[in-house]
Formats: structure tokens, sequence, C-alpha cells
């Protein structure tokens, strides 16, 4: 479970997140939708400690994220914007081993969370594959595959469909499905609502710093207009 | 399904963000080396490898800057095609321009503690002018003594010969590089990144 | 350029801290004894090790010719007098050995580069060298194999783009300094994006140690190493 409350964060003069309080619950799927510069990246870095807080604070499973980082940064896996830049290694096994290396784990441990978490998106002995030869969508799902290497409770995506054609889109959609089934939490960030209210339990709304909206798919859907979103087609 | 974090010493986030600029600094110094150009004042061609060290000391400081040299160092030991022309090994540390390569970690560190002093980074376009002025003679000073020593012990040739072969042809385009350095430190683009 | 080719020569085999401390022991017996004897010596470790990573000689050095002619400088400037009679052949000599050894130790490092992963090599960083220090190089090392193909597609991109831009402009300094900025301002977002996805994924100090062991060969190469240095450290103290 992830505990925001009364998240207050300034960038200088100006204040991106005014006060949010919002909780996921284990196995929710939401989608947190919202303008360029409402604040929506903000908050989801705030819940693995990417950021401090000016006020409020944030607890994952019953700890403040400030007192235990790594157990933070674990039990919340976060998939970055353009994953092109976040990669660490030439290689898929490589990259998706990194997490799990930093926390020591024995080498047959490293292993086996490779190859589930590959296998968890539809990448099963792709080990070896140069990543800069992947497809945009393959490469988001090595991103995927990265996080749940470190064996998270939830799993945040921000904009994990920007430059990614239909196909692509539909098949990191289904894996999110897939995970969501499997009990792990999944957020996802976006300012574009095609496809992803179907499996979402929640849609939460952000503008200038604030929640707007937060309700069922089929209730918030009504209370979009004059938002800032792109509505579902 | 929680992992046990006990006993996992993570990279405080200011070092994080340290040792990628240094990384980053170390390849662009690589990067720099293959490209080269003429100045019709020498025959030789200069290669942009110095501006890296330059600027690895004017925006990582003296600790960041040393460290980030230091991995140029050894990356081109191991096989990263950084040194001159791209080139890289082992062997390069001991050849006759060897001596170049030992003196830019010291270089960047000293240029770094005096545009900066030894605490703290000074925003780079707050750095006065005379201070970045010393730091780039300085740097270059340092270079050049060990270069010309390397070169002197690595090729088996008096100092005197090494001073000619490994310096003289070089300090036009050095001067050229600290302007560059300069003008870069100065940028209000880089300010606000 | 030469680069790591995958193969399956005793070269590729071997353990990386191997391959780096039979070139450590050359580089080190080689100062230590510019002979024509000893670099003799050595040229034929020299030839075994290029024979044992599948590398001939001229594949070996044509990385490095970019480089090559400057070393004939020095022979020549040792030869040189300023006074009659002008040319003295016989201080050609140690200019000579000297870049007779430089060529040596070229050619081996060629070897290794040749017969080493960037992967290998980051382990065997984290091997040698102690505590955060070697986690620093080792870490550093793969970064800086990750950003050089990025940055030298953003060069590249710069270049042609800005060659165009600045057509008339011709002062040389603000060229290269439009570039050097243009650049900068590129690479300084990337590293920060890449320093939150390696916050997120708990970058830590003391990770789990790469996997590397040695076999019998390493100790075999490694035992003719040692034997060596024993010969060089024997003949400098009976010199």
């Amino acid at each position: 479970m992830i505990e925001t409350d009364g998240l207050v964060h300034r960038y200088g003069e100006a204040t991106a997140l005014d006060g949010v309080s919002l909780t996921i619950d284990d196995g929710e799927f939401v989608v947190i939708a919202g303008a360029n510069g409402s604040g929506k990246t903000t908050l989801v870095r705030h819940w693995n400690g990417l950021l401090e807080p000016d006020a409020g604070a944030v607890r994952v499973n019953g700890t403040r994220v400030d007192a235990d980082l790594v157990a933070a940064r674990t039990a919340v896996g976060m998939v970055f914007q353009e994953p092109r830049d976040g990669f660490v290694a030439p290689t898929v096994g490589e990259d998706v081993a990194f997490g799990p290396e930093n926390l020591g784990l024995s080498r047959e441990e490293i292993e086996a969370r490779v190859t589930d978490a590959l296998a968890a998106v539809n990448l099963d002995g792709r080990t070896a594959a140069r990543i800069d030869a992947l497809s945009g969508g393959e490469r988001e799902r090595v991103a995927i595959a990265a996080a749940l290497a470190m064996r998270p409770d939830h799993l945040v995506l921000d904009e994990p469909f920007t430059g990614l054609d239909a196909p692509a889109r539909e098949s990191v959609l289904d894996r999110l499905r897939a995970l969501d089934a499997s009990g792990t939490s999944v957020v996802v960030v976006t300012h574009d609502l095609r496809d992803v209210l179907a499996p979402a339990d929640r849609l939460v709304v952000l503008a200038d710093g604030s929640i707007v909206v937060d309700d069922t798919p089929a209730n918030a859907i009504e209370r979009l207009d004059g938002l800032p979103v792109e509505r579902p087609c | 399904m929680s992992t046990d974090t006990e006993g996992v010493a993570l990279v405080a986030d200011e070092a994080v963000a340290n040792v990628v600029r240094a990384a980053l600094f170390a390849a662009l110094t690589g990067v720099l080396s293959y490209v080269s150009f003429q100045l019709p004042v020498s025959p030789v061609p200069y290669t942009l490898q110095v501006l890296g060290v330059f600027l690895a000391g004017v925006f990582l400081g003296p600790t960041w800057g040393f460290a980030s040299l230091a991995l140029y160092v050894v990356a081109g030991a191991v096989g990263a095609p950084v040194y001159a022309y791209g080139a890289s090994g082992v062997g390069q540390l001991f050849s006759p321009w060897g001596g170049y390569l030992w003196s830019y970690p010291f270089a960047a560190g000293l240029l770094g503690y005096v545009a900066h002093g030894r605490d703290g980074l000074t925003p780079t376009g707050e750095i006065p002018l005379w201070r970045l002025a010393a730091g780039l003679g300085g740097a270059t000073v340092v270079i050049y003594a060990f270069g010309t020593v390397g070169y002197a012990v690595f090729a088996g040739v008096g100092l005197g010969a090494a001073v000619l072969a490994a310096a003289v042809p070089f300090v036009p385009g050095e001067i050229l590089k600290g302007v560059v350095a300069a003008l870069a430190a100065r940028s209000d683009r880089l300010r606000a990144a | 350029m030469l680069s790591h080719e995958p193969g399956d020569t005793l070269g590729h085999r071997l353990d990386p801290r191997t391959k780096l401390a039979v070139q450590a022991v050359v580089a080190a017996v080689a100062l230590a004894h510019a002979t024509p004897r000893w670099l003799l010596a050595l040229t034929v470790v020299c030839l075994l090790a290029l024979r044992g990573c599948g590398l001939s000689v001229p594949a070996a050095l044509a990385e490095y010719r970019g480089v090559l002619p400057f070393l004939l400088v020095a022979p020549l400037l040792g030869a040189l007098r300023l006074g009659p009679p002008w040319v003295d052949p016989a201080a050609a000599i140690d200019p000579l050995l000297s870049v007779y050894r430089t060529l040596l130790l070229l050619a081996l490092a060629a070897a290794y580069v040749h017969t080493t992963p960037p992967r290998d090599s980051r382990a065997a960083v984290a091997w040698l060298l102690p505590g955060t220090v070697g986690r620093y190089c080792a870490l550093g090392v793969s970064l800086v194999f990750r950003f050089l193909p990025l940055l030298q597609s953003d060069l590249r991109r710069l270049r042609a783009a800005s060659w165009v831009r600045l057509g008339d402009e011709r002062r040389v300094d603000r060229r290269v300094a439009h570039l050097a900025i243009g650049a900068l301002a590129r690479a300084f977002r990337r590293a920060d994006a890449l320093a939150l996805a390696l916050r997120a994924r708990c970058l830590s100090w003391n990770p789990t140690p790469p996997a590397l062991a040695f076999e019998w060969r390493d100790y075999a190469v490694l035992c003719v190493a040692a034997g060596i240095v024993a010969a060089a450290a024997l003949s400098l103290t009976t010199r």
C-alpha cells in the first residue's frame, strides 16, 4: 500500500504539488491523468524517494519512505518516460540484472529473477539481445522487466505509451493487465486516456498540483469536461 | 515478496549524480579525442581531448574533475576507445605520449580547485574570469610538464628535445581550447542545465 | 578501429585479470631493461601472445596508425645536434629502443582489446581495485562504454547542423564553442535521466561481485609471467 498524506512539493517559487493525499491499495490498477505540468510525475517520484517533500509524507507498506529508501525503491518499481536514457547496460540480460545485483543477491537468485522478469513481459530467452537494436515496444517491456526484477509490490509507469504504435501499445497493456491479475498494483501516469481506462479500477486526475477527480473510470469520465486530458475515442 | 534490504549501502543521491557526470565527462573527453582540426600556425593536427579535461575541471570541480579523468585513464587502459584517435590499452600509458594521459586527472583537479575553491561548486557563470584564466593556465602547465617529462622518459630523448617534440607545436591549440572552455563556462544555456 | 571481437582463442578464454597482469609485467620489464637482448625476449612473448589471441602483427598495429608517425619523431630528434657534426646516429639508439618498446606494449594492448568484452574489463577492475574505488571505477567504466556511442552520434548530428547554420561564422573558436555547448547541454540531460534511473534501481556500493574465476590456463600463464619477472629482477641485482 502506498499512502500519500498532505504532500507539498515546490520547485523554487512554483508549487508543483499542493497538499495531495492519495492511497494506492495492493492489487489496484490506477490511472493518473493530467496535463503537462499538472504535477503527476512529481507525485509518483515521491513514492520511491526520488524527491524530498516540502511538507507531508509518503508511507509504503506502512514505513515512511525517508526512513528506509531501499525498502521503498524495491517495493515501488518505477518505469520512466523515455526508457532509452535509463538503461545501464548494453544487453537485455545485464540491464535487467542490474537492480538485483545492487541488492547484493546471489548469482542464482539474480538469474532466477531475470528469467522470471523477462517471462512476465514475453521476452523469454532474449537476455543476449542488444537493447539499442530493439523496437520501441520491446524496449518499454525491457524497462518494465528491469523494474520487476526488484520484485516490487507496486509498478509505476510514467507515460509508457509515448511514441508506441497500436500493436506495441497493446502488447505493453496486455502485460500490465497480466501483472495486475497476479497481484501487483499498477499505476499508469499519462496525459492520453485511450486504451488504459478499460483495465483500470480508478482514474485520478490532477490539475495544478491538486487532485480534481478520483473515481471509477465510468463515473470519472462524466466529469472530464473542461479538464486538460485527451478523452478516449 | 519483500527483499531483505539490510546491508545494502545505497550510493547517496548526490554521489549518484556526480558519478554519472564524471563518467559523462570521461566519455566526452574520449569523443573529443577524435575530433581533430588544423590551425594555420602549426603543422600538427590538434585533437579536442584537452577540451574535455578543461570542461571536466570547470563543470565538476576539483574532486569529481579528478575522479572523472581518472576514470578516463582507467577506461582507456581496459579497452574503451577514448585515447587520441580512438585508441586504447595499457601500453598507451607507457608510450611517449603517456605523460599526457597521466597528467589529465591532476590538470582537471587543479583547474577545478582554482576555479571553485576547496568546498562547494560556484555556479559556472559566476566564476570570476581571472580564476578561469589562472586555472586554465595552470592546467595547461601541468599537462605539458607531465607530457614533456613523459616524452623524455618513454621516448628516451633529452628534456630539450622533448620540449621541441611534445610541447612547442601544441601550445597554439591549447589557447583556443582554453577560450572555448571559458565560453562554455559563461554560457547561459548551460547555467540553466 | 580495433574493438572486441567474439572468439574462441586462448586469449578469449583467459581471465581478464591474467591478461592485464601480463601487460603490466611486460611493461615493467621493458621499462626496466630497454636493452636489445631483453626487448628481443619480450618480442617473443608478444608474438606468442598475439598468436594466442588470433591477431596478426599488422592487424594489431593498424589500430595505432594515427599515432605511429609521431613515434618516428623521437629517434630523429635524438640524433640531431645543435652544432657540427649536426647528426649523431649513435644518439638515436636509445630513442629507437624506446620506440620499439612502445610498439611491443601497443601490440599487447591491442590483443587485450581484441579478446576482452567490456563486461569482463569492468569485472576485472572491480576485482583489482579495492573497495569503494574499485566499485566507482567499475561502474564508471561501464557508464563510459554506455555514453560513448550516444555522445558520438550527438556530436555527429551537431556538427552537421552547426556547420550549416554557422557557415558564415568564420571564427573557429566560436564554432567549436557552439559545438561544445550544444553537446554538453544534451549530455547533461542524458546524465540526469540516467542518474534518476540508477537511484530508482538502488545503486549501491556493495553489489554482488562479478563472476570471474581463474582456470588452469590462467595459472599457467601467470607462472610464465612470474618467471619473466623473476629473471628480470635477478638480472637487475647482478648487473
